[in-house]
């Protein structure tokens, strides 16, 4: 094995994935937050009384999670054209992201709301707040901080799923990494230097969800 | 819509769907056996090689799969290991597996009472004895809810063999479309496909859960 390493086509390349870092993070930081409101607004139908709506939701909620991002992805860029809409890279890829993270997040929510103690809904409505002021002011504030760990788990998997938005042309880092070594074919080097980037973009993650998750509970 | 044309492909997507589950196979199987392998040794023997395997795991842990199988794909020949896209897409996902494994080995440990390990090593059984006889048969329930849904991901995961040009049902599904054209039916009979898989598997792991939070 008569290998010479060259770290410095990582120094060359390192603008260029700094750039495509950039984009993961606001890919992930987009889908996130759409994906947060939509996981809520799931959840929160899942407690409807009747059997229909929340039966819908189980159905959204089973058919993204059991079937593969990637295809899911195929489908919103490469499928849906043929029906008529047209989404760019960036629109299909982010969406696909957020169907997919969504029904994550709806799970864990719904997981958090039940994980309220009943109590909590009779004392809030003995006090006479209204079934919408209950579930605004004293149920979700505490689904939310009983979800915030497994909320937390799914972004970070958010963050490690956006590298398949490359596949389809988006310029993030895993699309810069495979740009660059494709073209000084010094692939050993730009992959590993890339997968130094996701660890420290994943450290960065973490230790601002514990902290964040430590203020959480002091205020409490 | 051109729903014949998928009736005419489906043995061909379902010759894709077996080699995905023969690629699944081969991974469970080889990233389990090594995952519970490194999962335990973190927890008996030195505490070097124990913070080193966690260091391997942690850091495998937070790069993305896709990352992972171009790594072993495009980087390894490099340095000069050649190696075909099947076993590159086969280790490259067991790697992924070991990690994630070793994780649910390490969550169903720690979660039993610490009594269990005091007690077993007063009454004079070594760390491994007490490992294999007294830790591992009650974790193991612990671990098979978390562990099912690992396989549940990997399944979905195989998928990403396909941009290597693995043979497997996504593979098969792009070959479809290159010669009908008819990516949305194809695309969405393969999601269906996926989910027949995948659907029995989670939900097995949820109701395995409830069973075990049942006092």
């Amino acid at each position: 094995m008569a290998y010479t390493f060259d770290w410095g086509a990582v120094w060359q390349g390192l603008p260029y994935l700094l750039r495509g870092a950039g984009l993961t993070i606001f890919i992930s930081a987009v889908a996130m937050l759409f994906a947060l409101a939509l996981g809520m607004i799931l959840a929160a139908l899942t407690q409807v009384p009747g059997r229909l709506v929340p039966g819908l939701v189980r159905a959204y909620v089973e058919v993204f999670r059991n079937t593969p991002l990637l295809i899911q992805i195929f489908i919103v860029y490469f499928g849906l054209p043929q029906l008529g809409l047209r989404l760019s890279p960036f629109g299909s890829g982010t969406s696909a992201l957020v169907l997919y993270a969504s029904a994550y997040n709806a799970e864990v929510f719904r997981a958090g709301l039940e994980a309220v103690p009943w109590g909590q809904h009779e004392a809030a409505l003995s006090t006479g707040l209204s079934p919408f002021q209950t579930f605004r002011y004293v149920i979700i504030p505490q689904a939310l901080r009983i979800s915030f760990p497994a909320l937390g788990n799914n972004l970070v998997s958010l963050v490690k799923n956006s590298s398949l938005v490359s596949i389809i042309g988006m310029v993030d880092l895993m699309f810069v990494a495979n740009d660059i070594s494709f073209n000084n074919f010094r692939t050993f080097e730009i992959y590993g230097a890339t997968a130094v980037l996701y660890v420290i973009l994943v450290l960065m993650l973490t230790r601002l969800l514990s902290v964040t998750e430590r203020r959480m509970l002091r205020s409490q | 819509m051109n729903w014949s044309v998928v009736v005419e492909n489906l043995s061909y997507l379902l010759r894709g769907a077996v080699s995905t589950l023969a690629i699944s196979a081969g991974v469970v199987i080889l990233g389990t056996a090594a995952g519970v392998l490194c999962g335990l040794l973190r927890f008996v023997v030195w505490k070097w090689l124990g913070a080193g395997i966690t260091g391997v795991i942690e850091f495998v842990r937070a790069i993305p799969l896709l990352l992972q199988i171009f790594f072993v794909f495009f980087g390894l020949p490099a340095l000069g290991l050649k190696i075909a896209s099947f076993p590159a897409v086969v280790l490259a996902m067991s790697l992924w597996m070991l990690a994630n494994t070793a994780e649910v080995v390490r969550g169903g440990i720690q979660s039993l009472p610490r009594g269990q390990f005091e007690a077993a090593s007063s009454i004079g059984l070594s760390t491994v004895q007490a490992m294999r006889h007294v830790i591992f048969p009650q974790a193991i329930r612990r671990m098979l809810p978390p562990f099912v849904g690992l396989c549940t991901i990997l399944i979905k995961d195989t998928s990403l063999a396909a941009i290597i040009g693995v043979f497997e049902l996504t593979r098969a599904a792009q070959e479809t479309i290159e010669r009908t054209f008819r990516s949305f039916e194809i695309y969405l009979v393969t999601a269906a496909i996926y989910f027949v898989i995948c659907f029995p598997l989670t939900q097995f792991s949820q109701r395995a859960e409830a069973w075990l939070q049942r006092p």
